[in-house]
């Protein structure tokens, strides 16, 4: 296993640990994104461009704007019910 | 149970799975260094029998194909039931304009912001349509290029505010497209058998090797999938927006 390999699963594990340590939802989902961002980096690393192409896409475009839609819509419910 | 009792479950527990992970981890083959049976012989036989230098799409659009199609049409269910469910709260009809919560600041964007995305966003649905055209050359795909076209469109709702984004995109025809591409799909299936053939039988012709346009009906399912992808992302960023929104003159 190279040195890039290496520092790339240590990366995925800090950004995951980031990912469950981080308490504000927002920064939760910003925390998410760069995990899937170390992810598709590792997946470049391992020969895999197909699946490192869609982890970037899904990964840190399309699943962190849900959950900021998600949560900002439970924001707008919030205040109209106070 | 006590704490004192739980805690030694815990332990015995965590002592079991420790010695169960470490006689796997032990008798896995090495990082890197297992047979590939599978891709050793996708790799010498498609570039002779379907004329495509990317293997991935070669698998994913005709050895098994079939698996595609139904994964294609899980993406559809997945996205048609977020829409159902979003929907059924708001109404079927969607509004004619988007409305803002009373409260709500709605800052312009600042014109660096607005610049990049102007710039940036069509280059990067550009690159998603070079990503679909190439998908039997060079690696990515329908999928892969129709997440990066609706991520593209996201930069445009950055730059030109809701409002803008949403006249782009709210078309009627986003939905045709959507369940088009996965018709499509599984009329690539089907049409081979009118003509004798197994069910996605590549009748058509190979191409040149490492041409664009080479694999036959793998172009065919391939704009399939990414006409279907791209709509499918779309569609589910922009019922997600809507929900942000609370319009009121829904209701007819």
């Amino acid at each position: 296993m190279s040195l890039l390999l290496a520092l790339l699963f240590l990366l995925a594990a800090a950004a995951g640990t980031g990912v469950v340590l981080s308490r504000d939802p927002r920064r939760q989902v910003m925390a998410l994104a760069a995990n899937g961002l170390v992810l598709g980096l590792l997946f470049l690393a391992l020969q895999a461009p197909d699946v490192a192409l869609s982890e970037v896409a899904v990964g840190t475009a399309a699943v962190p704007l849900l959950f900021l839609v998600a949560i900002a819509s439970i924001r707008t419910d919030e205040s109209r019910n106070q | 149970m006590t704490h004192r009792l739980r805690l030694a479950g815990l332990v015995v527990s965590l002592a079991i799975l420790a010695c169960a992970l470490f006689r796997i981890a032990l008798s896995m083959p090495q990082f890197g260094r297992h047979p590939f049976p599978y891709g050793q012989a996708i790799n010498r036989l498609a570039p002779a029998q379907r004329h495509v230098s990317n293997m991935v799409s070669a698998v994913t659009f005709d050895y098994r194909g079939f698996d595609t199609l139904g994964e294609e049409f899980m993406l559809v269910g997945a996205v048609s039931g977020a829409a159902i469910l979003l929907r059924g709260f708001r109404g079927e009809q969607p509004t004619a304009r988007p409305v803002q919560i009373p409260g709500r600041p709605v800052p312009p964007p600042s014109d660096a912001v607005m610049l990049i995305a102007r710039l940036i966003g069509p280059l990067m649905m550009l690159f998603g349509l070079d990503v679909v055209l190439h998908a039997t050359v060079t690696p990515g795909g329908g999928f892969q290029g129709g997440a990066v076209i609706a991520s593209g469109t996201l930069l445009l709702w950055i730059g030109e505010g809701y409002r803008g984004w949403r006249s782009i995109v709210r078309t009627w025809w986003l939905d045709v497209v959507e369940g088009g591409g996965a018709l499509g799909f599984a009329l690539s299936g089907l049409i081979p058998l009118c003509f004798g053939g197994g069910f996605m039988e590549n009748m058509l012709p190979y191409g040149k090797f490492r041409d664009m346009l080479s694999g036959g009906l793998m172009q065919i399912e391939n704009a399939s999938v990414a006409l279907a992808v791209a709509a499918g992302f779309v569609l589910l960023f922009l019922e997600f927006l809507e929900e942000t929104r609370a319009p009121e003159d829904d209701q007819q």
